[in-house]
This record gives structure tokens, C-alpha cells and sequence, in this order.
């Protein structure tokens, strides 16, 4: 009796620093946003809310946010679903190399991928001059559109969709399938009444991502919208502000809550959904079912190269040939091809070496200081009441869901004073960055995780429980060895998104405090889209390279940890 | 416990160690592009090797939001600005942001390229006139020609919401009578396109996106030089130009440096490596590069400053209201 309320006294001391450190990550930044942008609104029609809520170009905005959105979430779900499905519950070959290509447009930054496929579809694409079926000069470009928008959103999300999807696939034991199949239930039975319905709460969870990820995107929206003059919420906001400066922050926080109101809806609807469908599953997870394709084989695996070729081979494509040519607008011979970029960029750029240094110093720091955090969180967010439970993910969410510029305005609020205690200016430094990306990416190392622990059987738990096992023990010999893919999977995708991060970056970089986002951005906008190019496709193979790097030490972690390995 | 503390304390580590500043070196913002930024640079550091030049490259207008930010927390870094234009910098130096230095090199510049108390010096002129892409159908030869029905959809023009240069063009035009902001109604009902910088602009025309563009002159001609199938023209009615200025910041940590940085960018030789950068240079006498007419031949519309600076907002708001955004 009395070592059980000990236990019970150290988790909630334990968890009431957790969520401390939560509330002070997600919540603060967001409150200072909250009393900027309730400045003055006693003031009625000059306060800032006020201007904000009566201008139709807000609402114009809010709609294309959530259209985009939206389309960008169903062509996620589509890719990723149907990738999902595919690779881990079937026969078809080479599904390592699969899924490795199928994460790499994730971590092409956003600005990038919209650069290369203008210059796929444009009228200067050098792939449909050279097939000679290239529009004519000055017509209309087809990506500058709302749909445009939506595709590109729906392939940079996909993958969010698939690790989500594949964690909660993973999780289907074997047994559950045979038993079914013995009992004379077709394939598609076993789909639609066991597959789906486990798999539900990774559709679920795969989609907000997807959907919250593409409302908080700028650099997608910002090449492909801006020149149609078709604005989204983060575009709005980063026009104002590169054009008025730092008089509209009220303005402009006003419009961020807007957005963190439609993302909290967003996460409110989840949970809703979550709510619903939890089991508890026996069996070990990580042991997917194979179902045998036969003769549809070779078809299916034809369908997926196509769309990898699609997605990811042909931008890439376009820009290797950037990188390549002399000028923009040079077609690509064996004449005209030049390394001359590289050699600028490795050579003479001594901003280079320093946005790499420094990105993947955040990256790598993000990353790894989430995963220690987010373990027990969600350990600990599991046991609390479920309302409690909706709030706390709620919170989490918010910086992720605001658009980045805005984080990057409050994170300036917040610390442009000397920090207490310490009289540490945090402010112009690369400490404020990584304090920035712990806040905007926490969410996203808990989701799989907490998607993951949902479906953890609770029996086996309360049999360590009776066998005398503690609470710290119990997370280490159970459910860590259980969730350590879900873990791995969050961390990855913390250092993926955050090595190519732009817009929290791009407002909070100083002298000396580059990242390759930033870099990346300006060159382009200065005209230098070779240089551009020809960084973007080093950085393509850097990452390719780590993620090289992990498979060759597959072999050494336990089986599942790697997301593209089975 | 251990568990989490250890990483909470890596991280205020990681920031306190990441607080330490870099002793002895000059801090320059600039808008000038990447490789030019760089090559000036290094010219300056082969002359001074014991001068260390750290440089920030961004828009003018969003240097100036992360300037007066980082002056308002007190951790503003910059010892110098090079600049795209000369009201910026006047709006400066009303603020008290800037301070006066005379350098010697002055005499052998026009009066009007440089600040009369020594407050900012123009370093080159960096004129906007039109693009055109190789294969287009017209080769326009005046500003009024773009707004006819035959270039309805056709052109893209830089937005004076992002651009220095393109607030000094829209200054320059609205003041010509036969323009003026009807020009730029017309522009607008013409399906002009206005997007950010003058660089994506280029990259419209020489990508065939679009193939009429109005840009600031050194991009089209250096790189056309280069193979890109682009031509520039300098219209009929003139063209405006920014004169890229230099100052030394108020506050600035070096000034000594920051003095002999001003005196090289003045200098023949800083001005030479202007010419070479393709970039018409502010002091007579130095060759321009090639591509360009003699300076004498270009016509400059005439500028208000002061005036310029008083309508500098109205004048973003008026536009942004034609062309969205």
C-alpha cells in the first residue's frame, strides 16, 4: 500500500514538470501572441482585431487556407494511404527502396519542390521542349492555381500520411488475420472489417498532420500563389509583414489566432474521431501480414514507380538541370553544362559551410532532446482523463499549427528581453531558433507515438504492475522496447522537417545564424535560382546520404525502428 | 529525472554557448545578391586580411524590419548597410540611426550621389528598365507600349512592397506627367503581374513564364552575357535608378572598419570590381561594363527624395490596393 501511493506521488510530481515544460514550450509563446493581438480592443473599430475581421482580404485568405488545405490532406491520404497499404501489408518487392523514395519529397524544402515543378511545366521546361510538346511562350502556368497549391501540399505531406498510417499497420498482428482468414473471410472482408477499423486511428492522426502541416505551409503557397495573387493565411501575413514591418504585429497576431483557432478545430475533431476508435490489441506488433498479390504483382509494382516517378524522379530531374546550366533560361547540353555553381557555393560561400553547420546542429538537437521528452509525455498524457488529455494535445499543437512566421514573431516577443536569472539575451542567436523548433515540432514526435501507445495492450503493463515492477521500470523494459519504432519514426521526422525548416528561420535568423532553409530562400529570391539549385540538390543528397547511413546500421537496431525498413 | 533534466540543461547550454559573440569583426547588411556580396568582400578582406567581414544578403524593406527589431531589443549587430536605395537611407539618418563620415574619396563624385553631411554614399547605379525573352513577339521600346492590349497578360514587374528599387521606380513614374498613376491603373487592367523581387522577375522572363518583365538592368545583361535567352532594353522615356548606398550605422561596434570598408567601396579599385560585377559605377571615368551604353546616353527620370520618403507608404498602400497582396 504504502509503495503505491510513493508511485503515485512520483508520477504526479514527474508529470506535473512534463507538462510544465509543455505548457511553456506550446502555451507561452502563444499567450504573448494573444495579448498582442487583443491590444486596444477596447477601442472597438480601431482596435486591430476589429481591422483584421473587417477586411475581406482576410476572409478571402481563410478560404484559400482551408481549400488548399483540405485538397492538399485528400491527395495525402490518397499517396500515403495507398503506399501504406500497399508496402506493408503486401508481396511486392524492393519495398525498402520503395518507401525510401517515397519519403524523400518530404524533406526537398517546400520553396524547392514548387521551383522545380515550374520549371517542369513552364514554358522553358527543358523536358517538354526536348519532347517538343512545351507550351507556348507566356501562357498560363497551371500550378499558379488554387489546385496547383493543393497537389503540391498533398506530395509534401504524404508521407506524414504513410509513417502515421504504417506505425498503426504495423501494429496488426498476424494472428488476427490468419484466425479470419481460417474462418473463411475473403480478402476483402478482412479489409474493410479488421484492417480499416485498426488502422483508422493512423488515418486519423496522418491526416490532421497532414492537413495542419499543409495550413502552416509557406513556401509552397508563397512560389505558386503570390505571383497569381492568390493569398493563404501565412502568405498574407508574410507580405504585411516584409512590407509594413513590425507596426502591424498586432494586425498580423490578430490573423495568426484565426489560424489557431481553425487548427484547434482541427485537433478538437480528432480526438473526437480518436475517441472512438481505440482497441486494445494482443500480439506482437511489428510482424505485418503478408497478403499475396500473384499475378496483380508486377502491375501493382508498376503503378507505384509511376507515381515515384511523378512525384519524386522528375522534379528532381528539373532541378539537376537547374543546377547544372550556366543562366536561367539556357537549355541543358553537353556544351552549355557547367559545375560552376557548386563551385561557388562549396568553394567561395563561406556562408555555406555555416547554414549546414548550423542546421543540423538544430536538427540533430531537436530531434533528440523531443524523443527523451516524448516518451513519458505520452506515457503520462494516456493516464490523465480524456478531456484533460484533448486540452493537453490541443496546446501541444498550436505552435505547429500556427505558420511559422508567426511563431517566429512571438518566440521575437518573447525573448528579445534578457532572459531572468541567467541576463542571457536569447534574442539573434541560434538558441532561439532551436527554443522555437522544440515548441513547433513536439507534436509531431508525439503523434506517432501516442498513436502508437493507444494501441499498446494495457495487460501486459498490469502484469509487470503485479509482478512488482515500478513505474520507471515498466517504461523502460515494456513500453519502450514497444513504442521504439514510433519513437525512431518521430524523431526522424523532427530532423527531416527541421534541417529544411524556412519559416520560423527565415524571421529569426541574424549574422552568422543561417540555416540552409534561409539560405536556400534568399538566393533564390535574389535571382540566384542556379545557386539555389545547386545548394537544394546538395542538401537532397545530404539527406539521401544520413538516410543511407541509417539503413547500413539497420542490422544493429531492433527490428522496426527504421520506418522504411521491415 | 536524470532523463529529463539532461537534455533541458543541454539545451540552455546549447543557447548560452551559441550567446558567445565573435570578437573583432565588422558586420555588414546588404542586398546586393550572394556571389557579389561575397567578391566584394573578399576584395576588401585581400586588402585588409586583419579585418574579418561577416555579411547578412536579404530584401531591403525586410533588412530594415530585422534591423529596427534587433535595435529595439539592443542587440543590433550591424556596423554597415549597402543598401538598394538612398530614401531608406534618408529615413535613417531622420531616425538618427546613421552616422555622418567624410570620406576623402568624395570630391571625385557628383554631388547628387552622395549624402552632403557624409551621412550615406551611393556606390553604383543600378538603373529598372525592361526585359524582354528572346522569343517573344514584340520587342517594347517605351513604358506606355507595355500597357497596350497586345501585352495584356504578358508582363511581371517586381512589387515596391518587397523591392527598394521597385518603390524608387514607382516614385520616379507616378512624378512623370505623361505616366503617372494612371500608368499603373492601366498596368493593372492589363493583367500586369506584380510579385516579389526583381530576381524572380528575371527568372520569369528568362524561364519563358513570362516574356515581358520589368528589372533592374545588371541581371539581364550579366546574364545574357552568360547565354541567357534574354535582351534589355532602356525605354524611351528614361529609366530610374537607385544608387545602392553604403553607411555606417550609429551604433556600430567598429567604426574604424567600417570607415575603411566606405573608403574602398569609393575607391577606383572598389569601383573597377563594381564594372566587373556588371554593375554601371558611380564614379565617372571607370569603364562600364559591357552591355551597357554610355553613361551619357542613359536618360535618368528626375527624383524627389524628401518627397519620395513623405508618400513612401501611402504609395505601397495606393499599390497594393491596384495589384493585391
Amino acid at each position: 500500500m504504502r509503495s503505491f501511493s510513493i508511485e503515485v506521488g512520483q508520477q504526479r510530481w514527474l508529470f506535473s514538470l512534463l507538462l510544465g515544460l509543455v505548457v511553456l514550450l506550446s502555451l507561452t509563446p502563444s499567450l504573448r501572441l494573444l495579448l498582442e493581438a487583443l491590444r486596444d480592443v477596447d477601442q472597438g473599430v480601431d482596435s486591430p482585431v476589429w481591422r483584421v475581421l473587417t477586411s475581406a482580404s482576410t476572409w478571402r485568405a481563410l478560404w484559400h487556407s482551408l481549400y488548399t488545405s483540405a485538397l492538399g490532406m485528400l491527395i495525402a491520404l490518397l499517396l500515403g494511404g495507398v503506399f501504406a497499404f500497399v508496402i506493408t501489408l503486401t508481396d511486392v518487392r524492393g519495398k525498402s527502396w520503395l518507401v525510401f523514395c517515397f519519403m524523400l519529397p518530404m524533406m526537398i524544402p517546400p520553396q524547392i519542390t514548387a521551383l522545380s515543378w515550374l520549371q517542369l511545366f513552364g514554358p522553358a521546361s527543358p523536358l517538354l521542349n526536348s519532347l517538343g510538346i512545351a507550351p507556348a511562350l507566356g501562357s498560363p502556368q497551371p500550378l499558379y492555381s488554387a489546385q496547383g497549391i493543393g497537389v503540391l501540399l498533398g506530395i509534401q505531406s504524404a508521407p506524414l500520411v504513410f509513417l502515421a498510417l504504417r506505425t498503426s499497420l504495423l501494429s496488426l498482428p498476424r494472428e488476427l488475420v490468419e484466425a479470419a482468414r481460417i474462418s473463411g473471410a475473403v480478402p476483402i472482408q478482412v479489409w474493410w472489417q479488421m484492417i480499416l477499423p485498426i488502422c483508422r486511428s493512423g488515418l486519423i492522426a496522418g491526416g490532421a498532420m497532414a492537413f495542419i502541416s499543409s495550413l502552416g505551409n509557406f513556401g509552397i503557397p508563397a512560389m505558386l500563389g503570390i505571383p497569381a495573387g492568390y493569398y493563404v493565411l501565412p502568405t498574407l501575413i508574410y507580405q504585411r509583414m516584409a512590407s509594413f514591418g513590425t507596426g502591424v504585429l498586432a494586425e498580423m497576431a490578430a490573423l495568426s489566432l484565426l489560424i489557431g483557432l481553425l487548427a484547434l478545430a482541427g485537433v478538437a475533431l480528432q480526438q473526437h474521431l480518436l475517441g472512438r476508435s481505440r482497441f486494445g490489441l494482443v500480439g506482437h506488433s511489428g510482424r505485418p501480414h503478408g497478403f499475396v498479390l500473384g499475378r496483380w504483382r508486377g502491375g501493382v509494382e508498376a503503378l507505384l514507380m509511376a507515381v515515384l516517378a511523378v512525384i519524386l524522379v522528375a522534379p528532381l530531374a528539373a532541378l539537376a538541370v537547374s543546377s547544372l546550366v550556366p543562366a536561367m533560361g539556357v537549355p541543358l547540353t553537353l556544351e552549355s553544362a557547367s559545375l560552376g555553381a557548386f563551385h561557388e557555393m562549396l568553394g567561395r560561400q563561406g556562408v555555406t559551410r555555416r547554414a549546414m553547420r548550423n542546421s543540423l546542429w538544430l536538427a540533430g538537437g531537436a530531434a533528440l532532446v523531443l524523443m527523451a521528452l516524448c516518451l513519458p509525455l505520452a506515457y503520462h498524457l494516456q493516464r490523465l482523463p480524456r478531456r484533460w488529455q484533448g486540452m493537453v494535445l490541443s496546446t501541444i499543437e498550436v505552435p505547429y499549427a500556427l505558420p511559422g512566421v508567426v511563431l517566429a514573431i512571438a518566440c521575437i516577443l518573447l525573448f528579445v528581453r534578457p532572459l531572468p536569472l541567467v541576463h542571457v539575451t536569447l534574442y539573434g542567436t541560434l538558441g532561439l531558433i532551436f527554443i522555437a523548433y522544440l515548441a513547433r515540432f513536439l507534436v509531431v514526435c508525439l503523434k506517432p507515438v501516442a498513436a502508437s501507445l493507444a494501441q499498446l495492450d494495457p495487460s501486459l503493463e498490469e502484469a509487470a504492475q503485479l509482478a512488482g515492477a515500478g513505474p520507471w521500470r515498466r517504461l523502460a523494459n515494456i513500453v519502450l522496447p514497444l513504442m521504439a519504432p514510433a519513437l525512431f519514426a518521430g524523431a526522424m521526422l523532427v530532423f527531416l522537417l527541421a534541417v529544411n525548416e524556412l519559416t520560423v528561420s527565415a524571421l529569426l535568423w541574424s549574422a552568422g545564424n543561417e540555416t540552409l532553409g534561409v539560405l536556400i530562400f534568399n538566393l533564390d529570391e535574389s535571382g540566384e535560382s542556379v545557386l539555389a539549385s545547386a545548394l537544394a540538390v546538395l542538401v537532397v543528397a545530404l539527406v539521401a546520404g544520413l538516410m543511407l547511413a541509417l539503413n547500413l546500421l539497420a542490422s544493429r537496431l531492433p527490428r522496426g525502428v527504421i520506418p522504411w525498413k521491415d | 529525472m536524470t532523463r529529463l533534466a539532461l537534455p533541458f540543461a543541454l539545451s540552455l547550454l546549447l543557447g548560452s554557448a551559441l550567446t558567445q559573440a565573435q570578437a573583432e569583426t565588422l558586420v555588414l547588411y546588404t542586398s546586393q545578391p550572394n556571389s557579389d556580396a561575397q567578391q566584394t568582400v573578399d576584395a576588401f578582406q585581400a586588402i585588409h586580411p586583419e579585418i574579418e567581414v561577416e555579411w547578412v544578403r536579404d530584401g531591403t524593406p525586410r533588412l530594415m524590419t530585422r534591423l529596427l527589431s534587433e535595435l529595439q531589443a539592443g542587440v543590433a549587430k550591424p556596423d554597415l548597410l549597402l543598401i538598394a536605395d538612398s530614401v531608406t537611407m534618408e529615413s535613417l539618418k531622420q531616425e538618427g540611426l546613421l552616422q555622418p563620415y567624410l570620406s576623402d574619396a568624395r570630391e571625385h563624385y557628383s554631388p547628387d550621389l552622395y549624402d552632403a553631411e557624409g551621412y550615406y554614399y551611393g556606390t553604383k547605379l543600378i538603373t529598372t528598365g525592361i526585359v524582354h525573352h528572346n522569343r517573344a513577339e514584340h520587342a517594347p521600346t517605351s513604358w506606355q507600349e507595355l500597357a497596350s492590349p497586345e501585352y495584356a497578360g504578358q508582363v511581371t514587374m517586381p512589387s515596391p512592397l518587397y523591392s527598394g528599387a521597385a518603390l524608387i521606380h514607382l516614385a520616379a513614374l507616378t512624378e512623370v506627367p505623361e505616366l503617372g498613376w494612371d500608368y499603373y491603373e492601366a498596368l493593372a487592367a492589363n493583367r500586369t503581374e506584380a510579385q516579389g523581387g526583381n530576381g524572380g522577375v528575371f527568372n520569369d522572363v528568362a524561364s519563358g513564364a513570362k516574356p515581358y518583365g520589368i528589372v533592374v538592368d545588371y541581371l539581364p545583361i550579366r546574364e545574357s552575357a552568360k547565354g541567357s535567352p534574354v535582351t534589355f532594353v532602356f525605354p524611351e522615356e528614361g529609366v530610374s535608378a537607385v544608387t545602392e548606398p553604403v553607411a555606417i550605422l550609429e551604433g556600430a561596434n567598429n567604426p574604424e572598419a567600417a570607415r575603411k570598408f566606405v573608403d574602398f567601396l569609393l575607391s577606383r579599385q572598389g569601383q573597377q570590381l563594381v564594372s566587373q560585377q556588371g554593375y554601371l559605377p558611380a564614379l565617372e571615368g571607370v569603364e562600364p561594363p559591357e552591355g551597357f551604353p554610355a553613361r551619357d546616353e542613359i536618360t535618368l527620370m528626375p527624383l524627389d527624395v524628401a518627397r519620395t520618403l513623405e508618400n513612401a507608404e501611402a504609395q505601397q498602400r495606393r499599390f497594393s490596393e491596384l495589384f493585391g497582396g
